[in-house]
């Protein structure tokens, strides 16, 4: 018999991020309505919506509106470390699950949440390890004032230091801010080798937008001698880069059209595919269990036969780490690396060391 | 004074210890440290040298009691980390008596291990780099008298103090010894008695 399980969507569809939360709604949609439409599955999904638009404040009280007022024990959302870390303490009060499929910086392992997307091991070291030794050790690190762009600042400084190269800079933006001035300013006298760029929404498109000028003005600052590097942009905010994305690299699991995870068919970006890969996990662990969608994720995931994609110990996921590079308006990609398991505290994967490296003149 | 910075310690494979009896705390918390990527035993009726062999000790501060540690009072040689549950002075003050370097609060629930590790650890490394920093100082400053006649044996060959005591400097780092060792070098070789042979 079919079961009808209502299921959380909390995305803000509006705000400084409101592409990323089309993406990844985009993502759950498509994978509910493959769902529902798919007759081996006794489970059709019906998404129960609420949108913080943008203010971090409004995320708990939604959560809570969602896991009290309707049967939904399961949530796919959040975009921002700031909001998931706001409805942790809900889920966990209610016992719900939240789903999130966005990279974030790592050092947690929620019992009550689902990471989707890529944490450090899988995008910001492999990426440090392959720009270093292309264009030097000279970095200059600039992100959003919140923990995103702390913690990975933090730890591109740890890997940079321990690799023998030097942090020129350090800057932070307020969240929505276009004050970038300053900090192309401070580009102009550090001469760095690359930029790590941790700035989200207009931020970040303004600052793309003024290093991309500074670029044409100072052969220097061109993407192919200094590159601006992103763990967090994908093709869904590449429409609002334009060409000021051009030469950016970025890392991810999946690159619009690069096959293997999350499965076939094709994606508009790795926030859509990872959202889509929750949602699809989501399904395959309740179908052919009547009442699992009442249980606790840890007493889901141990009841669990099949061969999941959640790893029962940090939640985290096996995932393709590809680096690409923007050329011509799409991401194509420079290097691969299939199935790296998630390591958020960098506990498992911290003793292979980074790879030896070279100094390219 | 300027803050050390940091170490995050490499908690891959690092052995913790719950001492605690079996309780859905101590369920939480294992889970916690699992996903960090520890390794967790737990025991609670005498706990015995496999306490040695790990890298943290969380403790229960409710139901502990002195004798439970397999070393002196209060001298733990790794960081711990109280489980409070009654948060009462008398219980509060043994857990410090006992070495708490950090606290986590029971119930034990989906976080806070994390931190608890770091801080315990960066307390653990504080104060064992203090208590080495004093200890020397101790000892220097139970040296002044060694120094004082070894600046006063070399003042007698007609020089004043002052020349005397910076003769003394460059012998130290000639003999690249410590400047209390280099006195004692000197009383010794005019045949006074060296403070510090008297001491021991």
């Amino acid at each position: 018999m079919t079961r009808q399980i209502e299921l959380g969507l909390l995305f803000s569809r509006s705000g400084s991020y409101a592409l990323i939360s089309e993406a990844c709604r985009t993502g759950a949609m498509a994978a509910i309505a493959r769902v529902n439409g798919d007759p081996r599955l006794d489970v059709r999904f019906v998404p129960v919506e609420r949108d913080p638009g943008g203010n971090v404040d409004a995320y708990a009280p939604l959560c809570e509106e969602i896991l009290r007022g309707t049967d939904a024990r399961h949530v796919v959302g959040c975009i921002t470390s700031w909001s998931r870390k706001e409805v942790i303490p809900t889920v966990e009060k209610f016992g719900g699950t939240l789903w999130y499929a966005v990279p974030y910086e790592g050092f947690e392992a929620s019992d009550h949440v689902v990471y989707t997307h890529a944490c450090p091991n899988q995008h910001l070291l492999p990426l440090l390890d392959w720009v270093m030794p292309a264009h030097g050790r000279r970095a200059y690190l600039t992100g959003s004032n919140y923990i995103w762009g702390w913690e990975m600042n933090r730890l591109a400084r740890e890997r940079i230091t321990a690799a023998g190269g030097e942090v020129t800079g350090e800057r932070y933006l307020p969240i929505g801010s276009r004050e970038v001035g300053r900090m192309i300013e401070e580009l102009r006298f550090a001469r760095p080798d690359f930029i790590l760029n941790s700035l989200i929404g207009p931020s970040s498109y303004e600052f793309m937008a003024a290093y991309r000028a500074l670029g044409q003005e100072d052969a220097q600052f061109r993407p192919d001698r200094c590159p601006v590097l992103s763990c967090n942009v994908t093709e869904c905010e590449l429409p609002a880069l334009g060409p000021a994305a051009e030469g950016l690299v970025a890392a991810g699991p999946y690159f619009r059209g690069v096959p293997g995870w999350p499965g076939p068919g094709t994606f508009g970006s790795s926030h859509e595919a990872a959202a889509f890969s929750a949602v699809m996990e989501l399904a395959r662990l309740l179908a052919a269990r009547a009442g699992a969608e009442t249980l606790p994720l840890s007493q889901l995931l141990a009841g669990d036969r099949g061969t999941g994609i959640i790893d029962p110990e940090t939640h985290h996921t096996v995932l393709p780490v590809i680096i690409a590079r923007v050329e011509g308006g799409a991401f194509r990609t420079i290097r691969r690396r299939d199935a790296v398991a998630g390591d958020p505290y960098l506990t498992r994967s911290r003793l292979v060391a980074a790879p030896a490296l070279r100094v390219v003149s | 004074m300027k803050r050390r910075p940091i170490r995050i310690p490499n908690l891959g494979a690092a052995q913790a210890i719950i001492l605690h009896r079996p309780h859905p705390t101590v369920q939480a918390l294992m889970r916690q440290l699992t996903a960090i990527g520890l390794r967790v035993t737990q025991t609670w009726s005498e706990p015995g040298p496999e306490v040695l062999a790990s890298d943290y000790v969380f403790f229960d501060a409710d139901m502990g009691h002195d004798g439970m540690f397999p070393w002196e009072p209060g001298q733990p040689p790794i960081p711990m980390i109280a489980l409070i549950g009654s948060e009462a002075p008398g219980r509060i003050e043994w857990s410090l008596k006992a070495g708490a370097h950090a606290q986590l609060l029971k119930p034990v629930g989906d976080n806070g291990a994390y931190s608890a590790l770091l801080i315990a650890r960066d307390a653990f490394d504080a104060q064992k780099a203090l208590s080495a920093e004093i200890a020397d100082l101790r000892r220097r400053l139970d040296d002044r008298q060694t120094v004082v006649r070894a600046v006063t044996l070399l003042a007698a060959r007609g020089r004043s103090d002052t020349e005397a005591y910076a003769q003394l400097r460059q012998m130290a780092m000639a003999w690249r010894i410590s400047f209390e060792d280099a006195a004692a070098r000197i009383v010794a070789a005019q045949g006074g008695a060296d403070e510090r042979s008297q001491r021991s």
